[in-house]
């Protein structure tokens, strides 16, 4: 029998002299190499910290392949990355083992029908496997366990697997609960239905808005409080635009979207525009025009009027295959890989379906075909044209502009100690930086077209999957867009703790970003206490919801079941504890000198700049914009408690910190004073009595009732649009409902830290190439919330 | 050949380690045959410098074991142990050996576009490089070549090291190892003048530049005669090796470790511990000009090996202060390490300078 790349790695343990020797200290050297995936490298990090100290088994964390020998995959691997990490295993001298930690990177998980996921089985030989989503850090150790002891020969905890027949009646009995999946076939698909509100601002700026744009509009309609659609041509879509622009102030772009209708054969384009003048903060104006859906469809692009459109722009280019005309990026793929189906997003583009009952000869999970490269069949050594396939884009034309500039190009990322899991194409000039040119979309999991093909409240555990370092707020923007379309008003005990939750969860993602910052400045103590604190947030999680970072337990209409007094106590205690430890770090770490002369003036953003580039959250009001969605539209109970939102003025790293820093404080005084609210108040009631119907027993507890409750939701026709204030900033989404399916049509995710990209590549032209980690660190970039 | 061997040991016999506890032992070797001689010439002061201490023994002790001790250290001010299953009732002593070994017996990587000899020959050149300086370091009275010129010697030695690090750098031929080839070269001129003139301070306050010399004159340490060159020196020692916030060539998260990103195995295991060598041999030459050698109260019994024991106490709480600084510390960058290192510590340097001329000058008034 032929020898298997995982087979050679053990021999290599078991043979010459020294084999005790060998394998005792293989053992217990096992250096991972971060390959940090996706979301599951949140808990590797814990793992790596104080809490759990991986340390004390002698693995340590090494940003480099060639001085490592283990690799752990955190979660899903992208076709895209799938390259990067098959290059990284070969760069690893042998022996070298490989764990895959998560769901996602044994079937997919949650993401098992995407069109951009690989099996990193199929990539690399896999040696053992770590379930869950995320998988806890025990689990993660007992990874480690497992593996040494696969090197010391015992080889008893690899799962085998065996066949059992199960005859078909049988599977139609355990078959789990759920609601078939309605779409419609001919939809309806609309995005300006009006709506009878009580806006009174909306009607003046409906008139002056008709008054500005005589002859450029077709219709304009109000079609929520805060939102108003306007129809336009596509050749008066760039006029109306200015006009816009010009003399109303709108200054960014929130969401470019495009919506595929087929059966009419035509694509809509929207451009969700607002302004930061004091009026239109809340106000989203909803710019559309529809295309005929011809080969090569094309619009002219709104780059060179607002420039936070273009990387969104960029990427509908890859999902839809519609060209923007005037935007430079239009030439390859952005966010996708070379080997991803082209235009996934159109709807003729189908996912696999799920199978709940097993019939013959019909696999139960689908096969994903791996990315087209050849792993050597037996020689050790790959041949010119096999290497071809695992080579990244090189940039040619940067390259040969770079060398007539006489600049340096240095590829970093996507596996780098200090990249994430992104690419920078970084042009230096001495020690200067002229340019970075960002290549995302190694995380990219087609989150929207997922969630185009399930019920609307199979939803809710995708939403929170790009960002499980803050899944609550990712959780609420979703939830709070049904509840607006479904006109449910949300009991006030759920109110006040899903605010209680939402900011625990936004001091969470604040002490995870400062855990990565002090890393990349090298400074280990910072990130060990910022985790530590950290930990404390997830044990409160737990306690709440039972679940460290993905818990989906906010659902339209309130929350999954009440919260117990003792769990209130505790968190009111730690709204005090927290400030002890917090003056730990702050005094090792964030005042430190060293750190604040890293900081102070650099990557500066003016306030221009910041919202030339679309940037948002705490970000842009450290440049002096005074945009927060819990101030400007609140939602939850933020205005019936007593907070303040951080500004400052002086746009740079420092300035960056120093103001999270103070919002998170005044998120640990929300908590405090939302907690001391739900203790005056009576237990149960916390979901809404309107959307539970005939399920009124529900109401406590919701487990066992969900499907019943749940399964058949249908948001009424139109277009729905919810914006949130999350821990990076504003997420919003916007869900297309057909009012006949019981899935979405078209569902839109706007993260922050895809509006951040582009702040972090402006911030760092012309700075030092070291302060390249400090400007992109003090974004708190995310990259699986990025590339959704 | 017979007056050979005996000139020979008489030189061997004049010079010897005196240890007063093992006397007794030693007045019965005379019945066993060779073994006295053997004993006679581990005890020659010279081979015992080299073999015990401040040479081979204590040196590669404390290669194998130190990266343990500041690992255990900074876990502890870290909140957490550092490295302890793998013996658990030892707190994980021996970790380093397992790294060691797992490295010795790890495949070497020589990928395609490195310069093949160079890349091969200079971690292992550079090892036995570092090593030379130990030769002219005494560990109380005991030093292996004895010479008026004895920290010059050092310290060209010392400044040799770069070299070898560009070296390692230009022989790895990639992006990463190339930018922290550059920054090395940087700040190797940043740190070194500094470096050179507070130990020449400390030349001039002692009139002397024979270590053993320097310690008996140090009947004040030199850190309280002259604090200034002491923090110059500290600084440029952490600067030299590369400790936090100047951790600027090889940093971790931005260049992949820099000069020595392409080097697996063995050849990567030796420059994991050159920086450890380095710092070795950077703080027993702080020991020797700032804290007085081996001087120390005499521990009865122990004779010469007194000397040798403070001498390797103060070295490790040197080496413990230089490795603890990656516990508070961030990074600086390029730019800033480089103005520190040629405006406050030129600066700094030239004042210690200045101390020195004047603690002299009252002296000999
Ligand atoms: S979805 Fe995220 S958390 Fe879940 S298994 Fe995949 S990578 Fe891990």
């Amino acid at each position: 029998m032929e020898e298997t790349e995982k087979d050679r790695n053990i021999r290599i343990l078991h043979s010459g002299v020294f084999t005790p020797l060998r394998r005792w200290a293989t053992k217990w050297s096992l250096w991972p190499c971060h390959f940090l995936t996706s979301c599951c490298g949140v808990e590797l990090a814990h793992t790596g910290a104080c809490g759990y100290d991986m340390e004390r088994l002698g693995t340590l964390n090494m940003g480099i392949s060639r001085q490592a020998n283990f690799i752990m995959v955190e979660g899903t691997i992208t076709r895209k990355m799938a390259r990067a990490l098959r290059i990284v295993w070969e760069q690893m001298p042998d022996p070298k083992f490989v764990n895959v930690i998560g769901a996602c990177g044994q079937r997919g998980g949650i993401f098992w029908n995407s069109y951009n996921i690989t099996r990193p089985s199929d990539i690399v030989p896999v040696d053992f496997f770590i379930p869950g989503c995320p998988i806890t850090p025990e689990g993660l150790l007992r990874g480690v366990r497992a593996v040494q002891e696969k090197i010391e020969g015992r080889d008893n905890t690899t799962i085998r697997f065996k066949h059992v027949e199960l005859p078909p009646e049988e599977g139609e009995q355990n078959r789990a609960p759920t609601t078939p999946k309605i779409f419609a076939p001919t939809p309806l698909v609309r995005v300006d239905v009006p709506r009878d509100v009580d806006w009174a601002f909306g009607n003046d700026l409906v008139k002056n808005l008709k008054a500005q744009l005589n002859g450029l509009y077709t219709s304009i309609t109000i079609t929520d409080k805060n939102r108003i659609a306007i129809k336009t041509t596509p050749e008066n879509l760039v006029e109306t635009s200015r006009k816009l622009s010009d003399t109303m102030g709108v200054d960014h772009v929130k969401s470019v979207n495009v919506i595929d209708v087929p059966h009419e054969r035509k694509f809509m384009v929207e451009y969700m525009v607002s302004g930061y003048t004091e009026e239109l903060m809340p106000v989203i104006l909803t710019i559309f025009t529809e295309i005929g859906r011809e080969a090569e469809p094309e619009i002219s692009s709104l780059t060179s009027l607002w420039e936070s459109a273009n990387y969104s722009e960029r990427e509908l280019h890859d999902f839809f295959g519609v060209k923007f005309k005037g935007n430079e990026g239009m030439k390859g793929k952005f966010l996708l890989a070379p080997d991803t189906p082209d235009t996934p997003l159109r709807r003729d583009y189908k996912l696999e379906e799920e199978q709940y009952t097993i019939e013959e000869g019909v696999p139960l999970t689908s096969a994903i075909t791996p990315p087209h490269y050849t792993p050597p069949s037996s020689s050790p050594s790959y041949s010119e044209s096999e290497l071809e396939d695992l080579k990244m884009p090189a940039y040619e034309d940067v390259l040969k502009e770079a060398e007539k500039n006489d600049e340096f190009v240095a590829f970093i990322g996507p596996h780098h100690s200090g990249s994430g899991h992104l690419r920078w194409v970084m042009r230096m000039k001495g020690d200067i930086i002229k340019e970075v040119i960002p290549d995302p979309g190694y995380v990219h999991r087609s989150m929207e077209k997922i969630a185009e093909n399930r019920l609307y409240i199979q939803n809710v555990p995708l939403t929170e999957r790009p960002n499980i370092s803050d899944p609550i707020n990712m959780n609420l923007g979703y939830v709070r867009a049904i509840e607006n379309a479904l006109g449910i008003e949300v009991p006030e005990r759920a109110k006040y703790i899903r605010t209680i939750m939402a900011e625990l969860s936004r001091i969470g993602a604040f002490f995870y970003d400062m855990g990565i910052f002090p890393l990349f400045m090298g400074h280990s103590t910072g990130f060990m206490y910022s985790f530590a604190i950290r930990e404390m947030v997830l044990e409160l999680m737990v306690r709440m919801t039972g679940s460290r970072c993905t818990p989906s337990f906010i659902i339209p209409g309130g929350i999954r079941r009440d919260i117990s007094d003792d769990v209130l106590d505790r968190t009111r205690k730690f709204t005090s504890a927290i400030h002890k430890r917090l003056k730990k770090y702050e005094n090792i770490f964030v005042y430190n000198p060293v750190l604040i002369s890293r900081m102070k003036e650099v990557g500066v953003l003016t306030r221009e700049e910041a919202i030339r580039c679309g940037i948002v959250g705490p970000f842009l009001r450290a440049s002096g914009v005074e945009y927060d969605v819990r101030k400007a539209e609140p939602y939850e109970v933020y205005d019936k408690l007593d907070w303040e939102a951080t500004t400052g003025d002086a746009g740079d790293c420092l300035g960056r910190i120093f103001g999270r820093l103070e919002e998170m404080k005044q998120s640990v005084e929300i908590v405090r004073q939302a907690v001391d609210a739900v203790q005056e108040m009576p237990r149960g009631g916390v979901i809404s009595e309107e959307i539970l119907g005939d399920y009124k027993e529900a109401s406590g507890d919701i487990r066992g009732y969900l499907y019943n409750v749940y399964g058949d939701l249908v948001l009424p026709k139109g277009e729905w649009t919810s914006v949130t204030e999350a821990a990076r900033g504003t997420v919003l989404y916007s869900i297309i409902s057909d009012g006949e399916s019981n899935v979405p049509y078209r569902v839109r995710i706007i993260t922050p830290c895809w509006m951040n990209l582009r702040g972090i590549i402006e911030a760092s032209k012309g700075e030092r190439v070291a302060d390249f980690w400090t400007v992109y660190a003090s974004f708190g970039y995310f990259p699986p919330e990025a590339d959704r | 050949m017979m007056e050979m061997i005996d000139t020979l040991m008489e030189t061997v016999m004049s010079n010897q380690v005196s240890i007063p506890l093992i006397e007794p032992m030693l007045d019965v070797l005379p019945e066993i045959p060779m073994l006295q001689y053997m004993v006679a010439f581990m005890l020659w002061k010279p081979l015992f410098a080299i073999l015990i201490c401040p040479g081979l023994t204590v040196g590669g002790l404390t290669l194998l074991f130190f990266p343990w001790i500041e690992r255990k250290l900074c876990g502890r001010a870290q909140w957490r142990v550092g490295p302890h299953e793998i013996v658990w009732w030892l707190g994980g002593v021996i970790q380093l050996l397992a790294d060691t070994l797992r490295f010795l017996f790890q495949e070497v990587i020589v990928h395609k576009d490195a310069h093949r000899p160079y890349f091969l020959q200079f971690p292992f050149l550079s090892f036995t490089i570092f090593l030379l300086p130990l030769l002219f370091i005494p560990a109380g009275t005991i030093v292996a070549i004895q010479t008026p010129y004895a920290i010059q010697i050092i310290l060209a030695l010392v400044c040799l090291f770069p070299l070898f690090i560009l070296g390692l750098g230009w022989a790895s031929n990639s992006r990463f190892a190339y930018i922290g080839t550059v920054r090395e070269a940087f700040m190797y001129f940043a740190y070194e003048i500094p470096f050179i003139i507070a130990a020449i301070a400390m030349i001039i306050l002692y009139g002397t530049s024979d270590p053993l010399l320097m310690a008996s004159r140090q009947s004040i340490p030199g850190i309280i005669l002259n604090p200034v060159a002491a923090l110059v020196f500290f600084i440029g020692a952490a600067m030299a090796t590369g400790r936090m916030p100047f951790e600027i060539a090889d940093s971790d998260q931005e260049l992949c470790a820099g000069p020595h990103v392409e080097y697996s195995g063995i050849a990567f295991g030796l420059i994991y511990v050159l920086c450890y060598e380095k710092a070795y041999i950077l703080s027993a030459l702080m020991t020797i000009l700032f804290l007085g050698g081996g001087s120390g109260p005499v521990i009865a019994g122990l004779g010469d090996l007194s000397g040798v024991l403070w001498f390797v106490v103060k070295t490790y709480l040197v080496l413990t202060t230089l490795f603890m600084l990656r516990a508070v510390y961030p990074r600086y960058r390029l730019d800033q390490g480089l103005k520190l290192g040629w405006s406050p510590m030129l600066c700094l340097a030239l004042i210690g300078l200045a101390i020195s001329l004047v603690v002299v000058a009252v002296r000999v008034i």
